[in-house]
């Protein structure tokens, strides 16, 4: 019983990682059709930045804060500078250009910050909690992973639905043309929504890494679970998103504590295919049309 | 970036065939090579031998996530050439080390060691590190009748079967009479203990396990496996808790101790560990700890206190033993720059049997020669390992024994004398050669006859 109880939690955690992460990539996915593998070496390069500073003698939040703010501002080079140059073409070129970014941030975070495991603080306990005379694999780390995407995702939904910022990226994401005859930004909005999927995908970077090992290598398996919790949950809904994140996260748990940790990739694999073979727009996505 | 052309969507198939494309050109990255066939030095000598010098080589991980730690070894072994070499090397000819840097990578590694046989024409390969990585080779240098030495790895492949290997040798104790020794240890002292085992899944955790089950076969009530790459082991360690072990053995790498300690500490999770050798060094599983918050974790070397663990060199937490103040007089004399570390005495250790190796091998050296020589001679050598090496024409694995130890502030407090066995069903014993309580010879430069 307590097996169970740990190995479910352990993968809620785990799960409201991927989902922080997914998330990034929906709201790029949304505005631009793209999705953005470099996510996970953006969000390794963030993570390492807070390392930096928290090694050199700084708060645990001074590197937190940093980080998240260098994701907004990696987040908003990348599109200018990037993506800008391929807008209007097709989506394929866009992608491949992630993919490169990809590589090259990889390797020259090798360079930079060395190739090799380094332990990562936590800024709250990471001793599980006790209840009676048995404990649970939930620490003051782990309340804090869950809050953090949670705020984080509650933020995303009120800017979209009440701000007049939201109303006009949800309008630049829908009808380009449209949008920019009504006189919205659209380049404007299109930098924005980088960078603020870059800064949730920090968030993700800076929970998984909190109390663990980081390497220049450690977001690149996240990149894969959240791609699959993205499609779980529809690729275009920042709810399905999170619950995509939850379940996989779930799932692959359980797979690797009742079936054998060499079958997590895998079961993350069959997941997405039975996705796509059974429901292909996903779980939550209706298929409706989109209002703005 | 393995998995990440695994996507459904129509729109990302392109992604993924030119992912998968950059991978497969990645994979053949070596090109293609010099054909410089120059003859090697002349006389009774081999390729890679001329009047003056020996040219040898070996493949160690200089960057990536194998890199801690690992990359010193050949650091110790090049400072211990050094002090040969500046005495005058042997029989008149220096030792000239070649290190590649494969970043643990099987691929690299066999397009390396390409490169140190075909190019730069080495008389033998010493030391090259890891079991996946060395795999790789080990055939091509059989076939290419290379002496392959002192392999870094306790596999068994390098040295059980000396028939279909002849040229590889091992070096440091296999994982199966780790196994065997601690799985005896634990059946008699702690006869009604359960036992869980956590391994790597690979030869590793499953010539370990080979060996503990010899002893702890009803005792065992769980085990469970990690892969390298994955660091969520919390699944894992929730199964070991859950069949309430009293003792569990882990036959980790060092990082994979570390997360193992980290979950276990999440979990409430209090087993006595005993952590194998390879896995143990309190330095750099210490470091690795020291970060975490609120003295969750005691910080440094006191991190792995009361864990139990193996030896069979001496290392730098006994600074008075003659071994370790010839390793800190070579260091200090040839070292680059950082301290002397455990990992730099691993390669200094088995650089003085090589030197052992060569002297034993005579002035007219080849290739044949040098393996004879350890057939022959090496399992007398005398060096800083507590138990003698198994060398012989039957099987070329190393060392034989080792002793247990529980950690104290990053010492090692001996549980046991020092014990002896041999892979199958060897029995163990009390080593009685004398082998731990040598010391080196004068000028730390070993003199073994050579063999005729």
């Amino acid at each position: 019983m307590q097996q169970f109880v740990n190995t479910v939690l352990g993968g809620l955690t785990l799960g409201m990682v991927y989902a922080a992460f997914a998330l990034a990539l929906v709201l790029i996915w949304r505005s631009t059709r793209i999705v953005n593998f470099a996510q996970a070496p953006m969000a390794m390069v963030t993570t390492f930045i807070a390392l930096q500073i928290i090694e050199a003698g700084h708060s645990y939040w001074l590197g937190f804060a940093a980080a998240l703010l260098a994701g907004l501002v990696l987040g908003a080079v990348v599109e200018r500078v990037l993506i800008r140059p391929v807008e209007g073409k097709a989506e394929i070129n866009a992608v491949i250009l992630t993919l490169g970014l990809f590589i090259v941030i990889h390797a020259l975070a090798a360079v930079i910050f060395g190739n090799r495991y380094r332990s990562f603080p936590a800024a709250f306990g990471i001793r599980g909690i006790e209840v009676g005379d048995t404990t649970i694999a939930l620490t003051g780390f782990g309340i804090f992973t869950i809050v953090a995407v949670l705020v984080v995702m509650g933020l995303l939904v009120l800017l979209f639905r009440f701000t007049d910022v939201g109303l006009r990226m949800r309008a630049a994401a829908f009808n380009q043309e449209v949008a920019r005859l009504l006189g919205v930004r659209v380049g404007r909005m299109l930098t924005l929504g980088w960078a603020l999927a870059s800064l949730v995908g920090s968030l993700a970077g800076l929970l998984i890494a909190g109390g663990s090992l980081v390497h220049p290598g450690y977001m690149d398996s996240v990149v894969v679970y959240g791609f699959v919790a993205a499609v779980l949950g529809g690729l275009d809904s920042p709810g399905g998103a999170v619950v995509g994140g939850l379940l996989l996260g779930l799932s692959l748990s359980l797979v690797s504590g009742y079936v054998g940790s060499q079958l997590v990739a895998l079961a993350a694999l069959a997941i997405l295919m039975v996705v796509l073979l059974l429901r292909p727009q996903g779980l939550f996505a209706q298929g409706r049309e989109r209002r703005v | 970036m393995n998995a990440l052309h695994r996507t459904g969507r129509r729109r990302l198939a392109g992604a993924a065939s030119i992912l998968t494309s950059l991978v497969l050109v990645a994979a053949c990255g070596a090109g293609g090579r010099d054909e410089d066939d120059g003859d090697g030095g002349g006389g009774a000598s081999d390729v890679g031998v001329t009047e003056d010098s020996i040219r040898v080589g070996g493949t160690f991980p200089l960057t990536g996530v194998a890199a801690p730690g690992y990359s010193e070894i050949p650091t110790g072994a090049q400072a211990y050439f050094d002090w040969v070499n500046a005495d005058g090397g042997v029989n008149g000819r220096t030792i000239d080390f070649e290190v590649k840097d494969d970043g643990y990578d099987p691929t690299k590694t066999s397009s390396l060691t390409n490169e140190l046989v075909l190019k730069d024409e080495v008389f033998a390969t010493v030391g090259s590190l890891g079991t996946p990585t060395h795999s790789a080779v080990v055939d091509f240098l059989n076939d290419e009748e290379v002496p392959d030495l002192f392999v870094s790895s306790g596999s068994l492949g390098w040295g059980d079967n000396p028939e279909e290997r002849p040229m590889t040798f091992g070096w440091q104790p296999d994982y199966e009479i780790e196994g065997k020794i601690i799985g005896q240890y634990v059946a008699d002292n702690m006869p009604d203990a359960k036992v869980g085992l956590f391994l790597q899944d690979d030869d590793f955790g499953a010539d370990a396990e080979k060996g503990v089950r010899q002893f702890l076969d009803e005792q065992v009530v769980e085990v469970q496996r990690y892969t390298s790459g994955n660091t969520d082991v919390g699944p894992q360690i929730a199964a070991l808790q859950a069949s309430k072990p009293d003792i569990v053995l882990a036959f980790t790498t060092p990082s994979y101790t570390a997360l193992a300690q980290l979950v276990s500490l999440k979990l409430g999770f209090k087993p006595q560990w005993y952590v194998s050798n390879v896995g143990s060094d309190p330095a750099l599983v210490g470091s690795l700890l020291e970060q975490f918050s609120e003295g969750a974790v005691a910080g440094n070397a006191s991190a792995l206190n009361g864990i139990m663990s193996s030896e069979y060199i001496p290392g730098v937490d006994a600074p008075d033993n003659p071994w370790v103040q010839l390793w800190q007089q070579v260091w200090d004399e040839h070292g680059t720059k950082g301290e002397l570390t455990n990992y730099r005495i691993y390669g200094m250790s088995w650089a003085y049997t090589f030197v052992q190796a060569l002297q034993a091998a005579g002035e007219d050296l080849t290739r044949e020669g040098l393996v004879d020589a350890l057939e022959q001679a090496g399992g007398d050598f005398e060096g800083p390992n507590y138990a003698p090496y198994r060398y012989s024409e039957d099987s070329h694995l190393g060392i034989s024994g080792l002793q247990l130890v529980e950690l104290k502030d990053g010492k090692g407090e001996p549980l046991s004398e020092v014990l002896t066995t041999d892979i199958g069903d060897a029995e163990i014993t009390e080593d009685d050669s004398g082998q731990f309580d040598d010391a080196p010879p004068e000028g730390g430069i070993p003199d073994v006859e050579a063999n005729d």
